[in-house]
């Protein structure tokens, strides 16, 4: 037997485990080969350190330790069935209808979330605006229930068409409104232009159906062009209005916006008409002042005049209540002040006024203009939204109309 | 287990249905094994303490999963060396270990202690205390394989039989002593790569 068998049964050996004659060989060779025997003795010493490790002795405390470890398991496991445990406990009658109602909740909320922001932003942004907006345009669409025959008119009542494009034309009417407030302009510019454009329209139009085409055909076109977009605008200049898209191109305008366009070209008209010295002041505020003054210009203005003792509480409600319904003050000129107001609330705004001063006296110098959209208009109302729908490129014709002056005299007692 | 007294049938049919006072009655009784069992497997006292705890811990929560009472020895050891296999795992893959070496100051109940130098021809009765053997013969297992030191931790240090390591390991007998051999033999290897 080699020393490599030999020393594979160390481990035998040492248990006693081989059989006897294998013993006996195994310790034979162990006793010819020195180097065998020191390997036996040093392993029999390592297999007598082995065997003599004894025990350790368990740490104090070792069982409380145990216990406080598994109180602590407990307890937190306690405290996880009790969070989901009592949701867990009710009866599913009662879960589901709950569930049920904080999820619809949940949806509803978001859905009022979703919709009336945008929404309330436009208010919070153009809320004085919005309401010029739609006298402008049932006052244009009246002037042009005056210019157009009787026929034509009713032949579009009896559209059902045309009344669903109105639907969707007023629905559309804030956006442009809430582009031009971000550019600090006034409400109604783009509406003008657009009515400029209609007027130049109306032309083409009138030749159209004497071609033989019919009236919805136009209108449907018309309502469709969206007022803020101006990739459709210039494609209706370019198909019914060339001398406005000449206008533009005077104007050389950089601003990349449709809006600003729109404005710049009616100001330069606007600021002709009435014969401002700079046709185009510089900056927005310049054309606003310009604006008004040709609005003040082309109307005859209503004068109130206003009697208190203290002068300062009287401007600053003033200038309240000129915000409050929409209006800019135009000028300021000592006791006088100039102040434009949107039409349909300015009998609203003469109320609060004489609330403001017990001796103030509205005195009615300029020519009694009907207030459109006021409550006395009621019972032409249907007629004019008929006119509207037909003759929309002329509804905003005049939209400077829309928009009443009041000289404010005030009286220092 | 051992040489250790049987646990009772009513101790672990008590354990089972919650009773405290049997729990803790078989911590007390295997307490030692299972923490020796770990100590040597792991090197370390405090390691080897929360160990045993967490052992224990694990046969309270699954004993009513222990089918027969009389392996209840077996089930225990095996719950022990399953432990000692993960949170060896553990402490390696955290470098526990890596600087562990025969040259470390060794770790005693009563502190550290100074290499001592190896050398089977020698009485270390001469040189050194008892526990300083013990405690080298504990760092040469920690140079083993854990299979390795698993074998001779259950068979020269606990008195396993070669029957109950195969119930426990699942090895046939003769796989087993031919293992242990080997480690034995490499531990003496190691014990005298220490010395020069």
């Amino acid at each position: 037997m080699d020393c490599e068998k030999v020393r594979d049964r160390f481990s035998s050996l040492w248990e006693k485990e081989l059989i006897p004659p294998e013993e006996k060989i195994v310790r034979e060779h162990l006793s010819s080969c020195q180097q065998c025997q020191q390997e036996f003795e040093r392993f029999e010493k390592t297999m007598e350190w082995l065997r003599s490790v004894g025990e350790e002795r368990v740490p104090d405390g070792f069982f409380p330790e145990l216990q406080k470890k598994m109180e602590e398991r407990k307890g937190k496991a306690t405290s996880t069935e009790r969070a989901g445990g009592r949701w867990l406990g009710f009866p599913l009658s009662l879960k589901l209808p709950v569930q049920a109602v904080a999820m619809v909740a949940i949806v509803f909320l978001v859905l009022y979330l979703a919709k009336m922001m945008p929404t309330e932003m436009y208010r919070l942004k153009d809320g004085k605006q919005s309401a010029p907006s739609l006298s402008i345009e049932k006052k244009s669409g009246q002037l042009l229930g005056q210019r157009e025959g009787e026929g034509e008119r009713g032949a579009l009542e009896t559209s059902p068409e045309v009344s669903r494009h109105k639907d969707v034309e007023q629905a559309k009417a804030p956006v442009p409104a809430e582009g031009r407030m971000e550019e600090g302009s006034i409400p109604q510019v783009p509406v003008e232009r657009k009515a400029e454009q209609m007027f130049a329209q109306k032309g083409v139009e009138k030749e159209r159906r004497a071609a033989g085409a019919t009236a919805e055909t136009p209108r449907s076109e018309e309502v469709e062009h969206p007022q803020s977009s101006l990739p459709r605008e210039g494609k209706l200049k370019e198909a019914y209005v060339p001398p406005v898209r000449a206008d533009a191109k005077k104007m050389e305008i950089p601003a990349p916006g449709t809006d600003v366009i729109g404005h710049r070209t009616f100001d330069s008209k606007e600021a002709a008409r009435a014969q401002v010295p700079s046709p185009e002041p510089a900056g927005i505020e310049g054309r606003l002042v310009a604006k008004e003054k040709s609005i003040v210009a082309s109307k005859p203005p209503r004068e109130i005049t206003l009697r208190s003792s203290d002068r300062e509480k009287v401007t600053s409600k003033l200038h309240e209540l000129v915000k409050q319904f929409g209006g800019e003050i135009v000028t300021s000129e000592g006791n006088m002040l100039l102040v434009s107001l949107p039409t349909g609330s300015f009998s609203g705004f003469e109320k609060e006024l004489a609330g403001l001063s017990p001796s103030t006296s509205a005195d009615k110098v300029a020519a009694k203009k009907k207030v459109l959209g006021s409550a006395g208009a009621t019972p032409g109302r249907k007629r004019e939204e008929v006119d509207e729908k037909k003759e929309e490129p002329a509804k905003s014709a005049i939209d400077q109309d829309s928009r009443t002056v009041v000289r404010i005299l005030l009286i220092i007692e | 287990m051992g040489s250790c007294p049987r646990i009772e049938k009513e101790v672990i049919e008590s354990c089972r249905a919650g009773d405290e006072k049997a729990f803790a009655d078989i911590v007390l009784r295997r307490q030692k094994k299972v923490f020796n069992i770990a100590y040597r497997m792991l090197g370390n006292l405090e390691e080897a303490k929360d160990l045993a705890q967490e052992v224990f811990i694990s046969v309270f929560e699954s004993i009513k999963d222990l089918k027969e009472e009389i392996k209840f020895d077996a089930w225990l050891t095996q719950i022990t060396l399953n432990h000692c296999r993960n949170r060896w795992k553990y402490l390696k893959r955290r470098q526990y270990f890596n600087s562990d070496s025969l040259d470390d100051p060794i770790e005693t109940e009563e502190g550290t202690m100074p290499k001592a130098i190896y050398d089977p021809s020698d009485n270390p009765e001469t040189h050194y205390e008892k526990k300083m053997v013990q405690q080298l013969i504990q760092r040469g297992l920690l140079k083993l394989k854990e299979d390795q030191r698993e074998l001779l931790v259950l068979r020269d240090l606990q008195g396993f039989s070669y029957e109950e390591m195969r119930e426990l390991l699942g090895l046939p007998e003769g796989t087993i002593k031919s293992k242990l051999h080997r480690a034995r033999m490499d531990l003496k290897g190691i014990l005298e790569k220490a010395a020069h």
